[in-house]
């Protein structure tokens, strides 16, 4: 993990009064110029990074630059080509794909990012209390977390997407119900990964030291182990980001999503196949746009991975 | 060795038996069941009939219960009836493993015939043209949704050029050819994500054994080049490799429902999907703890596999 | 009143008895069976396997037990009612030979055909009738549709050994209609263990093998009691293997690949491109009033219970759009329930409320239900329904409404209904034989369908479908029917919205099939009985 490299200057003069907000905001500063510099170490995360900023900034403009409303019915339209008037055509019912891609893909992001979010927020802590603790917690655990990670996975999510499905919620609701079912499928990985890490890092030295001191297991493990666990817990969760999109594409295209006419990138995909022959390009948009947000992640997760494990430098 | 085997096995009870309570019960939680299901468009609407068929399908028990009941049925080899084609669900369950292991393996087997290759190429010809030809190919493969390849296959492959079926199982051991034409597309598109991911595996574990001390020594030996990467050194990476697509193999067992719908498979998968939209429980618990049990025990094999063929690969 | 027949069989020696037949359907193609005369055309070769791809597969095989519907599941081949349909889908003779319903319409008596059999030797006999309708009366056992077929059904007589009487609770016409192979197929007594696993009909074909959503295999039956004009047993197919498989493209595929020779449906978006582009290399046959497509309001619950929000919605809905872009300009626009094609269509039905949203609005704002809340419900197999439903669904909010539309499968649909929590429902209906089957379940107050369906309650409907039902006059039915739909379309329990209708294409090699007027696949002279594989 990147240490925070305090900076000369930070040294407190103590004749002359800094407030704290200053000092933080400085110290902040310097962090992100290292982690940029860092960054740069690596080709792929750059790439990975700037194809994450394209999409971060498409997602944020998207009220700007769809042009057309991505539910209105234009039944006039239906099975336009790409053109100048509908850049990526339109679909069966005369909707313009380019908006319902964009405000497509704003919902899924939103709902993947929120999602790993879950799975960290539960995965970490099992992971963390499971590796440091040891024993009884231990076990358990890892008999959930193997019994979890041997249900066949799409299964645990169809079975979830119907159920959630039938509770008559307000759209909100439901995509609240579908985060916390993805999230829920993601925190066997970390809970893993961080259990791994933590039990590494419990034998060192500074472990030894804090315990001298009296400090309570609790604090030992939530706040000194723990950040030196987070690199491989970044780098999964990147990675994971890329694969809980897939999943909710796959869910989505098998008619588990959300209902229409939400713009959706896998049920779009699952309505393209009637016209795949006569109308390829209804099939193709979305499925690129999947895969370009895939891609991101996956990019950048890979160039973290590069910088964050020194070992791995020279590949 | 044997010490570690029966503990592994002895680990592996109590997983079980999560797996069978958690079928049993994320089952059950969905709405309505299979009376509804039957009762089709016109619904039931006398409650004498319903309690009259609750008794019969035996839904009016305790929740505890039934799962004992269907507990003490399965560990005695009786899957039970399925509740919507009143068959046996060997007949319907055990009938689908094979179209599904088959597309699994051929798809792994592909995947490691174009992994294996690529990847070693990368790693011999580190940071050259090649190499970051197949990182890119591979995270690319990764990145692309498996069923939106699966389309653009059938796409090209069936409906622009027709050379090849989208749809229909033929069991190998019927039909050769049309077994093998008929598994093409479905295995193909399984196969290169799995290849994309196996690639850049290969490539990292190659890394890792060609700097290895042994290659050095090979090498000074005096034995020519070719013989050191792909006999020794090819050999030695594999392990790891070939447990992970092991290990992979099982998650796919699970995961092959969408392949299996857009060509049409009659495999597990779909099965087990379409139980779930029919509320047909018995099917679906079968299906779950058949499919969880495959993964548990293949994890177990490849474990031990990696354990057995460890010590004795390694080059002094 | 007598049906019309044509001599009746005593105890004769198989020959006779086939002379005798022959001699019948020669006297039935002077009614007009355009299928016999064009089945003589080409001269019928024996022989032949046919791979018959479908949209949908049974979900198991009692004959009784699940609904093996007559179109998109291979299984059908192996059924036979009492009664057969022909090309026009209006019952004739087939097991029964004869049929006579007493002046009262209480009572209906049909004479069996000697020597008809199930598949596995046992004689269809009265007794066998009436076990099989006592079992299809049964609600643990019977799925809804045949036991909806029989409600009016009493008791069933074996009088004697070919004489089945069928004593009915009220006076209906359409009983006849009810006896067809769909819903109400013959299954044999004494299969009745195996009926999970090896059913047992009396149809064309019998049963060899069944996977599940796969393959479904099925011979020749050798001693099917129909003939052709020459005196040749039919069915001419050696045998047919059914291929279930539900994407519509997949099918098509399959189709144009040659992995099967007929198809039972396309695409609404296929089937407006494929005559023409592939005139020659496959032969379609357009295949009109399969159903009919509508949208169902709740009156009980929810903003329809408002007669004014009905119309509105009514104006609301372009019905020339959604032909255009749910079917591609196939099919008819609905504006009662049977379409011009069908023998049951009534002219001067009252129309319902024209395209014209700028009223819809007007009426809403009147209703004071601007920006009301609207949950539209529908499954999602076949792919029109939810493409309808999303099309009525953005109509509906250009007027004002607030739609949510919801997709739920079978039983979340139905659990839906029944606590009658939801306030339209895209849907259809199809193969009613003889208008009762329609409107006495859909729009007749007391029935239980109504009830969960939209709970229409109309005392004029009610006492004019009781009436049509009494009478025996068709002419007059008719006009009853017409006045029927007039309410329909006035108080809108339910908005007709189209006639749906199939394209099935099939390989050139396949001869001799003629899909009657409804889709049937088996009729009595036609379909899939006379076919044949070059």
């Amino acid at each position: 993990m990147a240490k925070c490299v305090v900076s000369q200057e930070d040294t407190l003069d103590l004749d002359v009064p800094v407030s704290r907000v200053t000092l933080s905001l400085r110290r902040c500063w310097e962090v992100c110029k290292n982690a940029v510099s860092e960054l740069c170490r690596s080709k792929t995360a750059i790439l990975g990074a700037l194809m994450l900023l394209v999409l971060l900034g498409l997602c944020l403009l998207t009220p700007y630059i769809a042009r057309y409303d991505p539910i209105k019915q234009n039944y006039r339209e239906m099975l336009q080509t790409p053109s100048a008037k509908h850049y990526f055509g339109t679909d069966r019912y005369g909707r313009d794909i380019w908006s319902r891609i964009l405000w497509g893909g704003r919902r899924l992001l939103t709902i993947s990012v929120l999602a790993v979010l879950v799975g960290i927020l539960v995965g970490i802590p099992m992971g963390t209390l499971s590796g440091y603790y040891g024993k009884w917690i231990d076990a358990f655990t890892m008999r959930v977390v193997d019994a979890w990670l041997a249900f066949p996975g799409i299964v645990i999510y169809l079975m979830l997407a119907t159920l959630v499905r039938e509770w008559k919620l307000a759209e909100f609701w439901n995509d609240l119900a579908l985060i916390f079912a993805l999230g829920i499928n993601q925190f066997p990985r970390l809970a893993r990964l961080v259990r791994g890490t933590v039990l590494a890092e419990k034998e060192k030295e500074y472990v030894e030291a804090c315990r001298a001191i009296g400090d309570s297991n609790l604090y030992i493990s939530l706040r000194e182990i723990l950040p030196n666990c987070l690199s491989p817990v970044i780098v999964q969760a990147t990675v994971s980001l890329g694969s809980t999109l897939l999943v909710i594409a796959a869910l989505s295209f098998l008619g588990l999503g959300s209902p229409p006419p939400t713009p959706d990138w896998g049920s779009d995909l699952n309505l393209a196949r009637d016209h795949m022959e006569s109308r390829p390009h209804i099939a193709i948009f979305p499925g690129l746009a999947i895969s370009y947000a895939v891609l991101a992640f996956n990019l950048f997760g890979d160039g973290l991975r590069d910088i964050l494990d020194p070992r791995l430098t020279d590949r | 060795m044997v010490m570690y085997t029966i503990n592994r096995i002895l680990y592996l009870i109590p997983v079980l038996f999560i797996l069978t309570v958690a079928a049993f019960s994320l089952v059950h939680c969905l709405p309505g069941d299979v009376i509804d299901v039957l009762a089709g468009q016109e619904g039931v609407v006398d409650p004498a009939v319903r309690q009259a068929l609750e008794h019969e399908y035996g839904l009016n028990k305790p929740l505890y219960t039934q799962y004992f009941i269907w507990l003490n049925h399965v560990l005695h080899g009786d899957f039970g009836t399925s509740q919507v084609t009143r068959r046996p669900i060997a007949l319907e369950i055990f009938k689908r493993i094979p179209a599904t292991l088959y597309l699994a393996i051929v798809g792994t087997i592909i995947s490691l015939l174009i992994a294996v290759p690529l990847g070693t190429m990368a790693a011999v010809k580190r940071n050259t043209a090649v190499d970051y030809a197949a990182q890119l190919l591979s995270l690319v493969g990764i990145s692309i949704p498996e069923f939106w390849f699966a389309l653009l296959c059938v796409l090209f492959f069936s409906l622009y050029l027709g050379w090849l079926p989208s749809s229909e199982y033929y069991s190998p051991f019927d039909h050769l050819g049309l077994s093998i034409q008929h598994i093409i597309l479905p295995a193909a598109a399984l196969g290169i994500r799995q290849a994309a991911i196996t690639t850049r595996l290969t490539r990292s574990t190659m890394l890792d054994e060609v700097q290895k001390e042994y290659v050095d020594t090979a090498r000074s030996l005096g034995l020519p080049e070719w013989k050191v990467i792909y006999q020794y050194t090819l050999r030695n990476a594999m392990i790891p490799t070939l447990t992970i697509s092991g290990l992979q193999l099982a998650q796919l067992l699970g995961g092959t429902v969408v392949i299996e719908t857009i060509f049409a498979w009659p495999g597990v998968g779909r099965t087990l999907f379409e139980a779930i939209i029919s509320r047909d429980f018995p099917v679906i618990q079968a299906g779950v703890l058949i499919l969880g049990v495959a993964v548990v025990v293949i994890n177990l094999l490849v474990d031990l596999m990696y354990r057995v063929l460890n010590p004795r690969v390694r080059l002094a | 009143m007598r049906q019309a027949t044509q001599g009746r069989d005593l105890e004769l020696s198989r020959r006779a008895f086939l002379a005798a037949t022959s001699g019948m359907l020669a006297g039935a193609a002077a009614f007009g069976l355009a299928s016999q005369a064009e089945a003589g055309q080409r001269h019928p070769k024996r022989g032949g396997t046919l791979r018959f791809a479908t949209r949908a597969d049974v979900s198991g095989l009692d004959l009784h037990r699940n609904t093996i519907y007559l179109v998109s599941m291979p299984l059908a081949a192996i059924n036979q009612g009492l009664l057969d349909l022909d090309q026009k889908s209006e019952p004739v003779p087939g097991v029964a030979a004869a049929w006579e319903a007493s002046p009262d319409l209480l009572r209906y008596t049909f004479e069996l055909r000697h020597g008809v059999l199930f598949h596995n030797g046992r004689e269809v006999d009265a007794e066998a009738v009436r076990w099989n309708f006592e079992r299809m009366q049964d609600p643990k056992i019977a799925q809804p549709l045949a036991r909806a077929a029989l409600e009016n059904l009493k008791a069933t007589e074996a009088v004697d050994k070919y004489t089945v009487r069928c004593h009915l609770h009220q006076p209906s016409a359409a009983f006849p209609a009810d006896v067809v192979y769909y819903p109400c197929a013959l299954m044999a007594p004494d299969s009745v263990e195996q009926a999970d696993l090896h059913p047992i009909g009396c149809g064309p074909f019998k049963f060899v093998t069944w996977d599940r959503n796969n393959l479904t295999e099925m011979v020749r039956f050798e001693n099917y009691f129909e003939t052709d004009t020459e005196g040749n047993s039919l069915p001419y197919l050696d045998a047919i293997i059914g291929r279930p498989k539900r994407e519509d493209g997949v099918r098509l595929t399959a189709l144009r690949a040659g992995e099967v020779d007929l198809l039972d449906s396309m695409a609404y978006a296929d089937a407006a491109e494929f005559p023409k582009k592939y005139a020659g290399k496959f032969q379609t046959w357009n295949v009109p009033t399969v159903g009919t497509s509508f949208i169902l309001f709740n009156l009980e619950k929810g903003p329809f219970t408002d007669k004014q929000v009905r119309l509105a919605a009514a104006h609301a809905i372009d019905h020339e759009a959604i032909k255009q872009a749910v079917f591609h300009g196939t099919g008819e626009i609905a504006h009662g329930f049977y379409a011009s094609a069908s023998p049951w269509y009534a002219d001067g039905v009252t129309a319902w409320p024209a395209y014209d949203p700028d009223k819809a609005k007007f009426l809403l704002r009147q209703a004071r239900a601007v920006g009301v809340d609207v949950v539209l419900q529908t499954l999602p197999t076949p792919p029109y329904m939810q493409q309808t439903a999303e099309l009525v669904q953005a109509m509906w909010t250009e007027v004002g409404f607030k739609v949510r539309f919801n997709i739920y499968d079978e039983v979340a649909l139905q659990q839906k209904r029944r606590e009658r929590d939801f306030h339209a429902d895209s849907s259809a209906a199809s193969y009613r034989w003889d208008p009762d089957g329609w409107f006495s379940r859909y729009i007749l107050s007391t029935a239980p369908t109504t009830k969960i369906y939209s709970g229409f309650q109309n005392e004029r409907a009610d006492q004019l479908i009781a009436e049509a039902r009494r009478t025996a006059d068709r002419k007059k039915r008719l006009e009853l029917y017409a006045a029927i739909d007039s309410i329909v379309n006035e108080e809108l329990p339910i908005l007709y919205l189209q006639h749906l209708t199939l394209l099935e294409a099939g390989s050139m090699r396949l001869q001799g099939y003629h899909p009657s007027v409804s889709g049937a696949f088996s009729t009595r002279g036609g379909g899939i009985r006379t076919a044949w594989m070059e």
